[in-house]
């Protein structure tokens, strides 16, 4: 008598069973384990081990560990922030996941004022400090701009370049004199270049007298050798002469001195050298710096490049026409005070479009924020120049 | 050496003969796109991916409208955080997007916006951990996301790839130019990635570190990963489904194509089924159908996907691409070459049925909706051809901004999206 009534039905049965399967199924048991944390030092923990991620391992764990964090209460966000300062790049997408769904959720009640003297802060960890302006802004807009006004030479370059965009537009409608002002002010914090070209751009119409490759501190004058042979990328990875003394600077006798006239101090090598194909050359330049230690050699070229510092190798890439652009490679070197020796490999493949002509680089040396710190006084072996 | 059919006089019986043909031959692509969306998570409705379902460009259901401008016919216009070439995708009620924004483009937008209305759902922001140069006409959004109907895969050029959930909930990432340090170039990457039976397929073709990799779709863990030759190819992976040999079961393979050739691998293991060598373009990506793949090669060449025989079984120089990608339905092939002409040939001999010109230049691929090609050129002109016996532009529609993304397609709308906007065509 049951089954009779319960076979019609047994389609219903089965599919409520199923549902109830897939229900259990579809929750990760790892979701149901995703507390809020019982206090702002746990808090903060799990932010640090969120900040340490690293590879592909563990991520569902740390998925449900930015769950925990998006349920943070407001109080608690400012000094999950400080989790930044360790994070890996694997990290601090993971911290920043888990606390932009926090101020999502917090609305209204995001902590401004905590917030605000936050990024107020420049001893805190730029990156966190950009993310907690971005926050700010997107609540209270005028509060955001009100905290620029400080920040003008702050650590962060996103805060700084907002900083010279706003000092900039605050003088669009005042006097000359007020706009040059602010422009040349502008120009000494800037760190980014299509800013500080368009900061040029404007003082030069205005009657100031400069370029943006002096601007931005190109090294220009160079001593370039013949050209080696590539072809078949062969030349890249083969020791020529000039690079063949480990930790010494190559013999520049006889080369030809070149000084760039570019506006971004390019050093075209199918003028200096020869247009050729499936070839390569040398530049050595040498460059004064007034303190000895670290700095950034930031080089761009269609080309293949290796570059050395007073003979020991800094950087290369085997890339050819694959785009070019200021700042194009960076890495940091060891330099001395006064002369030092810079040696830039550039070699041209031998493909045949049109748009792979180019055979240029150009190179300048500067600190963290952009600003050049070499000078030049006199070019290697100038006494030889042809 | 390959063997070009010749144009016969028995051209004209043998068009009528495959317009009848194509109906029946649309029918079975459609059921078979169904049930194999079905079978992925996805709604038949949805465009979960770079071209559509499976990426074939064909968008299922009614007909599009067919005029609209800035101020008729546009359901909802979005402004976007940042700039993107990458194409929209529709899954289940959200249009998912991707930008990026900032000085150095090194913030990474993932967007979901309410298909009807155009709201903001959610909205992730993420740090690019690799390199943020591109050319200007590309950007470091230039691959479009994909899903599943459960998740959500985000790529960049930074080759940084974020996993995210329905509701914006970071799954997993893989941030893959810390993990080969030499991968990327700054051209810009853009070839989407692809989900298939579970692996997320990247392909990151470049001078540097250049590989292809299975990634598991729950976990991010890599499945499989094989080295490819060190040379820029912007084209994207393609799902095709191989008959196993000697049986009915089919495989689910990954098509890899870059300027040396073809590769076609099986999607869960990365276990090489077959290579083509031959001259193939960097930018545009072969379409397939059936058991032909359509490839972008000294004009276009028919290729079998079961095999991948050396020889191909025809090829045109006549049907030429330019950057965007062919497109092939029913008995049909067509492609836009760098002139901005239209072509449609023939799918089973490659002749040459009819051309019509449009206005280039054309980075977004034409894709099919209903019976009419829809191609929208950099400028924002919206062609809508027809594609019965002579193709013949039926509308031009404008809109304002930079448009190099190829379109979304989802039941009768349109989704549009330029360099900084996103807008929906309303259905007709």
């Amino acid at each position: 008598m049951q089954s009779t009534m319960i076979l019609p039905r047994l389609p219903v049965v089965i599919s409520l069973g199923f549902a109830i399967a897939c229900g259990v199924l579809v929750v990760p048991a790892s979701r149901a384990e995703s507390l809020p944390p019982q206090s702002v030092r746990e808090a903060v923990a799990i932010c640090c081990e969120l900040a340490h991620a690293a590879g592909s391992d563990r991520q569902s764990k740390l998925a449900v560990m930015t769950d925990s964090i998006s349920s943070l209460p407001a109080a608690w966000i400012v000094p999950c922030l400080s989790a930044f300062a360790a994070a890996t790049p694997a990290g601090s997408n993971w911290l920043r996941s888990g606390l932009d769904r926090a101020v999502d959720r917090l609305g209204d009640s995001v902590p401004v004022d905590e917030l605000a003297a936050f990024v107020g802060d420049a001893t805190q960890t730029p990156r966190a400090r950009s993310l907690a302006f971005v926050w700010i802004k997107a609540w209270d807009g005028a509060r955001a701009a009100a905290l620029l006004d400080s920040m003008i030479d702050d650590p962060s370059l996103d805060l700084r370049r907002e900083a010279v965009e706003k000092l900039l537009m605050s003088v669009a409608q005042a006097s000359e004199a007020t706009q040059r002002d602010a422009y040349r002010r502008g120009l000494a914090s800037a760190s980014d270049v299509d800013q500080i070209e368009r900061i040029v751009a404007w003082l030069s119409e205005h009657g100031e007298q400069m370029d943006v490759a002096t601007v931005l501190g190109f090294v220009r004058n160079w001593r370039v050798s013949k050209a080696f042979d590539n072809a078949q990328g062969v030349g890249f990875a083969k020791a020529y002469p000039p690079e063949a003394k480990d930790g010494c600077a190559a013999d520049t006798t006889g080369w030809k001195t070149v000084e760039s006239a570019d506006k971004h101090g390019g050093i075209d090598l199918n003028a200096a050298v020869e247009l050729k194909k499936g070839v390569l050359a040398y530049a050595v330049a040498t460059v004064e710096m007034p303190h000895a230690g670290p700095a950034e050699v930031r080089i761009g070229s269609p080309c293949a490049v290796a570059v050395w510092v007073n003979g020991k190798p800094v950087m290369a890439h085997e890339i050819y026409h694959s785009s070019e652009a200021i700042d194009q490679y960076v890495a940091t070197a060891d330099f001395q005070t006064g002369g030092n020796t810079v040696m830039v490999k550039c070699c041209q493949n031998e493909q045949t479009d049109p748009w792979a002509v180019d055979w240029k680089f150009q190179l300048r040396i500067c600190n963290a924020f952009g600003k050049p710190l070499a000078t030049q006084k006199k070019n290697v072996g100038d006494s030889d120049a042809e | 050496m390959w063997v070009i059919p010749m144009r016969s006089k028995k051209i004209v019986r043998r068009k009528k003969r495959a317009i009848t043909s194509m109906r029946f031959t649309s029918i079975r692509w459609i059921v078979f796109a169904s049930v194999a969306c079905l079978a992925w998570g996805v709604a038949a409705s949805d465009w979960p991916e770079f071209r559509g379902s499976l990426g074939r460009g064909v968008a299922q259901g009614d007909a599009i409208r067919m005029r609209w401008s800035e101020s008729d016919g546009i359901a909802w216009k979005a402004a976007l955080p940042g700039r993107g070439a990458s194409s929209p995708i529709v899954v289940g009620d959200l249009v998912v997007v991707t930008a990026s924004s900032g000085a150095r483009q090194d913030r990474l937008h993932i967007l979901a916006l309410d298909k009807s209305t155009g709201h903001i759902r959610w909205h992730r922001t993420f740090w690019a951990t690799g390199r943020t140069l591109c050319h200007p006409t590309s950007a470091v959004a230039a691959g479009t996301p994909a899903s599943d109907g459960t998740r959500i895969v985000a790529i960049y050029s930074s080759c940084d790839l974020f996993a995210v959930d329905m509701a914006g909930r970071l799954l997993w990432q893989r941030n893959l130019a810390v993990e080969h340090p030499r991968s990327g170039n700054d051209v810009g990457m853009a070839a989407s990635p692809r989900i298939i039976d579970g692996t997320v397929v990247v392909q990151i073709d470049c001078q540097g570190d250049a590989f292809a990799a299975g990634i598991d779709a729950v976990t991010g863990e890599d499945r499989w990963s094989v080295s490819r030759e060190k040379i820029a190819s912007w084209s994207s992976p393609l799902a095709i489904s191989v008959p196993q040999r000697g049986g009915r079961e089919k495989s689910e393979c990954v098509l890899l194509q870059n300027p040396s050739g073809l590769e076609l691998r099986q999607a869960a293991d990365g276990q090489l089924v077959w290579s083509w060598k031959g001259v193939c373009e960097s930018i545009p990506m072969a379409a397939a159908m059936g058991n032909s793949l359509y490839v972008p090669h000294e004009g276009i060449a028919a290729v079998t996907a079961a095999t991948g025989d050396t020889k191909p079984v025809w090829r045109s120089t006549k049907l030429s691409c330019g950057i965007a990608s062919p497109l092939a339905w029913g008995d049909w092939v067509a492609c836009i070459n760098r002139a901005g002409v239209l072509s449609i040939g023939n799918a089973s001999d490659g002749l040459l049925r009819g051309q019509v010109r449009l206005t280039g230049p054309f980075w977004a691929s034409p894709i099919l909706a209903g019976t009419t090609i829809l191609a929208v050129n950099q400028s924002g002109k919206a062609f809508v051809v027809s594609t019965d016996d002579e193709p013949k532009i039926l509308a031009e529609n404008e809109l304002p901004g930079t448009f190099t993304a190829t379109p979304a397609v989802a039941d009768g709308s349109v989704y549009l999206r330029s360099e900084t906007a996103l807008w929906k065509v309303s259905p007709q």
